[in-house]
């Protein structure tokens, strides 16, 4: 991170903490290092930096006054910073998109408060407060079964196995599975379950649009205690102990794929194509992916994959013949 | 005096300033500047406003009583409108906020701005069991819904699906995250019609057109970007039938209520599509394997066997 960009956060923080202990007279230390996540040593330095700071003259009378008693704080003569800035843009987004995205998740609790607050913060977004402008950005994720949603959910509030019945893209087939859940992720505009899945043994990450029925049981279902929802970001990460196909894809499809598909590596060929390796969890997929770029692709490898792809195209094509 | 005292002495005179200062003032009466040397202060102040509108302190360039120019910092810009938030919709933005992955520092510093006024702790909670990865971390999302905010037009370079490089003219309407990717929906000056931009596509910097426009009251994003994967394209929109095997059948019935479907003796399921591009429509059959038959029309089975054809075996 750059100077300039250490400066800005400092200063952001500055510029929020002073507010705050405006808003609050006696607000200690340890209040202000909790609700600001920042060490109690870093928050007495940017206090102790602050009352150096204030308006043209620089005397008694125009510095900013931070007086400590005992651990309280209280600060004056700094009217100007008794509220915070505007979000910027940034931050306007991500806490609407955010919003937008868990208001549409079925039987969610706190919908209707989530609904008011967006209206709120959409008109704060534009400069005159008048129009929503929040309006102005829409996030649309592919619908999920409410049902299903519902029930995973309440496995995951409760800490209880659910019971899935799932069509496996990858494998192009049915299965029933228990399944741990530890938390629901979207990405690339759609929901996953994820989880330890009770038949492999693994972590299992399942599309909720491809589970056909769920239940949930009365297995306990613990979850670690450290899962990370942000380790799924870019759904499909790869496990660095899975098997990886190659292929090699048209520069066209080039400008696409990695946004799709998880990618190990790639490198450029020589004549315009890259050679890609991606994480598979199965042949079939593999398979599939190839069959879905068409001409775009050549040189699959392994050969267990070109032949389940022969196999699947031969299946496919005689339906359409 | 440390850089970032000064910074602060400049947000306090300029926010608190009853009048706006010209550079000669802010030079002479800002604690941290070089007071004699008006050289390297034009050179600190420069640096100071770019540090400062990068974030998203709102610096502004007006003229004073004596038709001047000089700088100030609007009140009603900068300070953070009282949104009267309720308990309950704080702790809902909260949820909202812990969800977000990838920008979840931008979420989590703008809800605390938003929670200055509410006492007991911080936002910070101890585990996120749900996330959604809004890919809200691209950093031109920010300008390109200040522009949209401000009203103001936008010229970028964009390169499209073939890659093919132009130089685009747009006044933004709408964001629209969709399958993962966030999109830019707005006028293009130059075609006059409506047009829609992946942001990832933006090639160039974004640069601030002249003047300022009007969204109109009767746009409807939904009808620019509303589309299913297999609706995508500019082709003519038509019919397909798509046929899904009795195992799969439910899938349709539980993810595509809304589109009508007839059910065969067999227990297979006949599903009517809409359908504007025929490459996307046999793209989107192949993820369910040999499960779906795309029946109708002609042309996309048809498709379907010039798409298969570099797999199957040479039968000629």
């Amino acid at each position: 991170m750059s100077d300039s960009g250490r400066l800005g956060r400092r200063l952001s923080r500055i510029l929020l903490l002073l507010p705050y202990a405006i808003q609050h007279p006696g607000t200690t230390v340890a209040d202000l290092s909790r609700k600001f996540d920042i060490p109690k040593t870093e928050l007495i330095n940017d206090l102790n930096l602050v009352f150096l700071c204030g308006l043209p003259g620089y005397g008694p009378g125009d510095l900013i006054d931070v007086d400590f008693q005992d651990d309280r704080i209280f600060i004056s003569m700094a009217d100007y910073f008794s509220a915070p800035l505007r979000l910027t843009p940034a931050e306007g987004l991500a806490l609407y998109a955010g919003g937008q995205a868990i208001a549409a998740l079925p039987s969610m609790e706190q919908a209707d408060s989530l609904k008011r607050a967006l209206q709120k913060l959409g008109r704060s977004l534009g400069a005159d407060g008048e129009d929503d402008d929040g309006a102005a950005i829409k996030v649309r994720f592919e619908e999920s079964p409410a049902d299903h949603m519902e029930v995973l959910q309440q496995g995951l509030a409760q800490r209880k196995q659910v019971e899935i019945e799932y069509f496996s893209g990858s494998r192009a087939e049915f299965s029933t599975r228990k399944v741990d859940p530890w938390g629901l992720v979207a990405a690339l505009g759609r929901w996953y379950l994820v989880g330890l899945d009770h038949n492999s043994g693994e972590e299992r990450m399942f599309r909720v649009d491809r589970i056909k029925s769920a239940a949930l049981t009365e297995d306990d279902a613990p979850a670690p205690d450290d899962f990370d929802a942000e380790r799924y970001k870019g759904a499909f990460v790869g496990r660095e102990d899975q098997q990886t196909v190659t292929m090699e894809i048209s520069s066209d499809a080039a400008r696409w794929f990695e946004d799709y598909y998880p990618v190990r590596s790639s490198e450029e060929l020589g004549d315009g194509w890259r050679r890609v390796e991606l994480f598979s969890s199965s042949d079939t997929w593999s398979a599939t992916v190839a069959l879905k770029l068409g001409k775009e692709v050549r040189n699959v490898q392994p050969a267990s994959v070109t032949s389940r792809g022969e196999e699947l195209a031969a299946s496919i094509a005689s339906r359409h013949s | 005096m440390r850089r970032i005292e000064r910074l602060i002495n400049l947000i306090a005179a300029l926010l608190d300033g009853r009048r706006p200062l010209t550079a000669t003032e802010i030079r002479e009466r800002i604690a941290g500047y070089p007071t004699d040397n008006v050289e390297a202060f034009r050179r600190a102040f420069e640096r100071d406003k770019a540090d400062l509108r990068e974030m998203g302190i709102p610096i502004e360039l007006v003229k004073d009583e004596e038709d001047q120019d000089a700088y100030l910092i609007s009140p009603q810009k900068y300070y953070m409108p009282d949104l009267d938030l309720q308990p309950d919709e704080l702790a809902a933005l909260k949820l909202a906020a812990d969800a977000v992955l990838g920008a979840g520092d931008q979420a989590e510093s703008g809800l605390r701005k938003l929670s200055v006024d509410a006492a007991g702790d911080g936002v910070s909670s101890p585990q996120v069991v749900w996330g959604a990865d809004l890919a809200a971390e691209q950093p031109l999302l920010g300008p390109l819904l200040a522009s949209l905010l401000e009203r103001r037009p936008l010229r970028f370079g964009y390169e499209s699906g073939d890659g093919q490089r132009s130089d685009r003219h747009i006044e933004p309407y709408s964001l629209v995250h969709r399958r993962g990717h966030w999109y830019l929906v707005g006028r293009d000056v130059d075609k006059d019609a409506p047009r829609s931009f992946k942001v990832s596509r933006i090639v160039t910097k974004l640069t601030q057109g002249d003047g300022t426009y009007d969204i109109p009251a009767d746009f409807d994003v939904e009808a620019h970007i509303g589309l299913e994967p297999w609706e995508l394209g500019t082709g003519a929109h038509a019919t397909a039938k798509v046929r899904f095997d009795a195992t799969l059948a439910w899938w349709p019935r539980q993810n595509m209520a809304h589109l009508s479907s007839e059910e065969r003796p067999d227990g297979s399921l006949d599903v009517e599509m809409p359908v504007a591009n025929l490459g996307a429509l046999v793209s989107w059959a192949l993820g369910f394997g040999d499960r779906v038959e795309i029946v109708e029309p002609p042309e996309a089975r048809a498709e379907m066997l010039r798409h298969l054809a570099p797999f199957l075996e040479d039968t000629a």
